[in-house]
């Protein structure tokens, strides 16, 4: 039997929405989680929550980077040009999303650092520094989204 | 002992994340090149999709598989390995080349083989430069890889500052 090119690209566009909604939905979550934690016992399961979110995260920003050229093959050879307004944008975005890539890594090898370190209270700056981190993470997301939302609907 | 050698050992979040950063970030640079030549579409028009999306899952799973086997021993949060990880990202981005060659020319193969069975002749002879091209190639992405790797690991230690 064979596949329905159009249910093929709504699967596709589903996992990349479900993707983006899990690295954008965690980032938040855990930037919440990082402004209310108090104590010692808090602190080590801040930090595990976010060990588990970059887990979830690169397997989210695999997904995306794969969906989303599942995404740009469905418009074949009628893909906007560079020099359009469209074309402008996606590059923009493109250029983001590497972006974001890129500065992400650290965060994720900072966590392991400090899962390594062991349980011990976070001190001030450590817990400034986590939601400086997740909450620029979640930022960068939302404008990604934007970016995102323009080229679907702009 | 060869099936050994395939074999991966059990990755953990550095393994994760650095190979799915490297292989996104190889696919999403190639394609940042060619939409701004307007040179992808032409380039997407001739692929399945479906063919595309299992390429980068072999590519996903080859570079997870030969950065477990560059990290093997190591400990890269530690300060002190980072010689030898380059080294290493040298030797197995070339394996990563070949593997991920060898997986494109069994698809191409396995869909030129039912339109014209002679293809498998020229496909015999270019197989070994084409092998040695995706070695090349590959030891040099994994190099330059290995090189943004541990300047933003630097970045990480500066970030949190953990003992």
């Amino acid at each position: 039997m064979p596949l329905d090119a159009h249910a093929l690209h709504l699967a596709i566009r589903w996992l990349h929405v479900a993707a983006m909604a899990t690295a954008f939905g965690g980032a938040l979550t855990v930037f919440a989680l990082s402004a209310r934690t108090r104590n010692a016992g808090l602190d080590a399961a801040l930090v595990e929550i976010a060990l588990r979110y970059e887990f979830m995260f690169w397997l989210a920003a695999g997904v995306l980077a794969m969906t989303g050229i599942g995404n740009l093959a469905a418009f074949g050879t009628g893909l906007p040009l560079s020099r359009t307004d469209w074309g402008m944008t996606f590059v923009l975005k493109l250029g983001f999303v590497l972006g974001l890539i890129v500065l992400s890594l650290p965060r994720t090898l900072a966590i392991a650092r400090l899962r390594r370190a062991g349980s011990q209270p976070l001190t001030e700056a450590l817990q400034t520094r986590l939601r400086a981190m997740y909450g620029g993470t979640g930022a960068a997301f939302a404008v990604a989204l934007g970016l995102a939302v323009w080229l679907a609907h702009g | 002992m060869a099936r050994a050698r395939l074999v991966a050992p059990k990755g953990g979040l550095v393994e994760w994340s650095l190979a799915t950063f490297h292989a996104s970030a190889f696919v999403l640079a190639i394609v940042f090149f060619l939409y701004s030549r307007d040179a992808l579409g032409p380039a997407l028009g001739g692929l399945n999709t479906l063919v595309g999306l299992g390429l980068f899952l072999a590519l996903w799973a080859t570079t997870y598989l030969t950065t477990c086997r560059a990290l093997e021993g190591l400990d890269l949060l530690r300060e002190g390995d980072q010689v030898l990880f380059a080294r290493r990202a040298f030797r197995w981005g070339a394996a990563n080349g070949m593997a991920f060659l060898g997986v494109l020319g069994v698809v191409l193969i396995a869909s030129a083989v039912f339109v014209s069975p002679t293809v498998l002749l020229p496909v015999l002879f270019v197989a070994p430069f084409a092998l040695l091209i995706s070695a090349v190639v590959g030891a040099l992405v994994g190099l330059i890889f290995s090189a943004v790797d541990l300047a933003l690991l630097a970045l990480a230690r500066g970030a949190l500052d953990v003992r």
